[in-house]
């Protein structure tokens, strides 16, 4: 990215030397960095639609207003979440956003942005009584299994807190968390762990099967990847931005404490997008996204996330 | 999954089409070198220079041996390593393409060698050079004995192209995903359409394989021994 982005400005330099010579006047004096995010589309409602312009979320919309406020140009690329963090470090991707939690030995490899985000783990169950949440997480349902998403935090802290620890219980792992909720609803298995706001639209999908039946307080921090060390200076970039749009991280002795001021395009968007259906989301998307597709200042951003509440009726 | 599951599915259908031609554009790339790469490997194994036979050999066990995903992963995010900026298109057309070259490598090779040799001979004494004989008198026949056993490697690399979605290309698996994460009761009917479109596509392209084995078939001639055309009875 950063050798190709120094002969895209060499290039741009001579064009514009060119154009000057043969008395044409530039259009523009420098382009702006264009950078690839990379986002394992759809999870919803961090991750929804399909690719590119047509790819929105959460994390996809936070991206495009990031980009809008702090100077540069983003194109979303969908990859599969298992190969995003590879595709960082092969600087496949400039920038990974996923529902990335921190963990220490993600850290190792790749940098994360200031967290942007707080979850816990849902426990899923079926609601017809044929288990509860204490007995399947103890390995006493039906199945003695229980199901999350390979390589998620929800799958480690089954391994870390049950499995290790002792409990006789089998831990199956899936390759999306659909796929875990519809052997869940077949009764393959007993219950599935997963992000608090994902398990709501899990939940959703089969109103009359399935319920949460708890939370698992994980406190566990969403950020943003770029690669170690974050040589393009992306990373910064979009930590000073988060400020920017309404996003406090504050110290607190029991942890880091993610506060929003309210009124801001944070705490717009956020409404928007945690607490309506999907439905409702993708509607609210499609009359609002020009404003976002083609922003290029603070301005246009508060006028999308203000458009974004307004449409999903928050 | 009742009738709102279907229309769901049937209005979707444009997208699902669109995604598939994805897969045949990777299909495209890759079978053309998956075939001049496996007839060159079966030509060498065949024909080669020992030293030659043994890399040739060497190529096709390397590539018969290393499972698909692990090559696209290899190819995608490995190449990058030695300084090749390789897109994802290109990384999974190389990498399948090259796998597929060490199938038909074995496919051709077989083929090449229920020519009878004494055919290479006879030409020669017409006074045709060795790469003449081989090239105007052992391969068409090869080639035409081939097709049956090629259409299975044409089968099986049409449906392989479903796992180029590893690497980032959002083909009608990566698109079938994104129904049904958001329609998680949908899942079943998705994967039946995926399966639809790809029976349709492999009975087309068999048919055609057939059509053209048909076509070249030469009437009344027989290669003892080969398991293609045979004109008796």
């Amino acid at each position: 990215m950063h050798h190709k982005t120094r002969h895209a400005t060499i290039l741009t330099v001579a064009i514009a030397a060119a154009a000057i010579a043969l008395g044409f006047a530039p259009q523009r004096a420098a382009a702006q960095d264009t950078y690839k995010v990379c986002s394992d589309i759809p999870w919803p409602p961090f991750e929804m639609g399909t690719d590119g312009q047509a790819a929105f979320g959460f994390d996809v919309d936070v991206m495009r207003a990031l980009a809008a406020v702090e100077g540069y140009n983003v194109k979303i690329q969908n990859l599969s979440f298992d190969s995003i963090i590879p595709a960082v470090r092969a600087g496949k991707c400039d920038i990974g956003a996923s529902g990335f939690t921190i963990t220490a030995k993600r850290d190792e490899a790749i940098d994360f942005t200031k967290p942007y985000y707080v979850s816990n783990q849902a426990v899923v169950t079926r609601s017809d009584g044929s288990t509860n949440v204490i007995a399947a997480m103890a390995g006493r349902g039906p199945k003695g299994t229980v199901g999350a998403q390979r390589g998620t935090t929800g799958a480690s802290w089954v391994k870390e807190n049950l499995v290790k620890k002792g409990v006789n219980v089998k831990l199956e792992l899936y390759e999306t968390y659909p796929l875990a909720i519809l052997d869940l609803v077949n009764g393959r298995i007993d219950a599935v762990i997963q992000d608090a706001p994902a398990s709501k639209s899990s939940v959703a999908s089969y109103p009359k099967k399935l319920t949460v039946a708890g939370v698992i307080n994980t406190y566990e921090y969403f950020g943003f990847v770029v690669p170690d060390g974050d040589p393009a200076g992306v990373g910064a970039k979009m930590s000073d931005g988060l400020g920017k749009l309404g996003l406090n991280v504050v110290d607190t002795a029991a942890g880091k404490e993610l506060s929003v001021q309210p009124g801001t395009p944070w705490a717009k968007l956020s409404s928007a997008y945690f607490g309506p259906d999907s439905d409702t989301i993708t509607a609210a998307w499609k009359s609002c996204k020009g404003t976002l597709l083609n922003a290029g200042s603070m301005d246009d951003v508060e006028s999308y996330a203000s458009c974004m509440a307004k449409a999903t009726g928050k | 999954m009742g009738p709102d599951g279907a229309g769901l599915i049937l209005s979707q259908f444009p997208e699902f089409l669109g995604a598939t031609l994805v897969n045949l554009r990777v299909f495209a790339a890759l079978i053309p070198i998956g075939f001049a790469v496996g007839i060159g490997v079966a030509l060498a194994q065949v024909y080669g220079h020992p030293v030659v036979a043994a890399i040739a050999s060497a190529w096709e066990w390397f590539f018969r041996g290393v499972p698909a995903l692990v090559l696209l992963f290899l190819f995608f995010y490995g190449l990058g390593r030695f300084g090749l900026d390789v897109s994802a298109f290109m990384a999974g057309a190389l990498a399948m393409g090259f796998r597929s070259s060490g199938y038909q490598s074995q496919i051709f090779r077989g083929a090449i060698q229920a020519v009878p040799a004494g055919q290479v001979t006879a030409a020669r004494s017409m006074g045709m050079s060795r790469v003449q004989a081989v090239f105007t008198v052992v391969l068409p026949q090869a080639l035409r004995l081939a097709i049956p056993s090629w259409s299975n490697e044409f089968s099986s690399v049409l449906k392989d192209t479903t796992l180029v979605y590893a690497i980032g290309i959002n083909e009608v698996m990566r698109y079938a995903r994104t129904v049904y994460v958001s329609h998680a009761e949908l899942a079943m009917i998705t994967f039946l359409a995926v399966a639809l479109i790809f029976w349709v596509l492999t009975t087309l392209g068999n048919a055609g394989l057939h059509v053209l084995e048909r076509r070249l078939a030469v009437p009344g001639f027989e290669v003892r021994g080969a398991g293609g055309a045979r004109a008796d009875r």
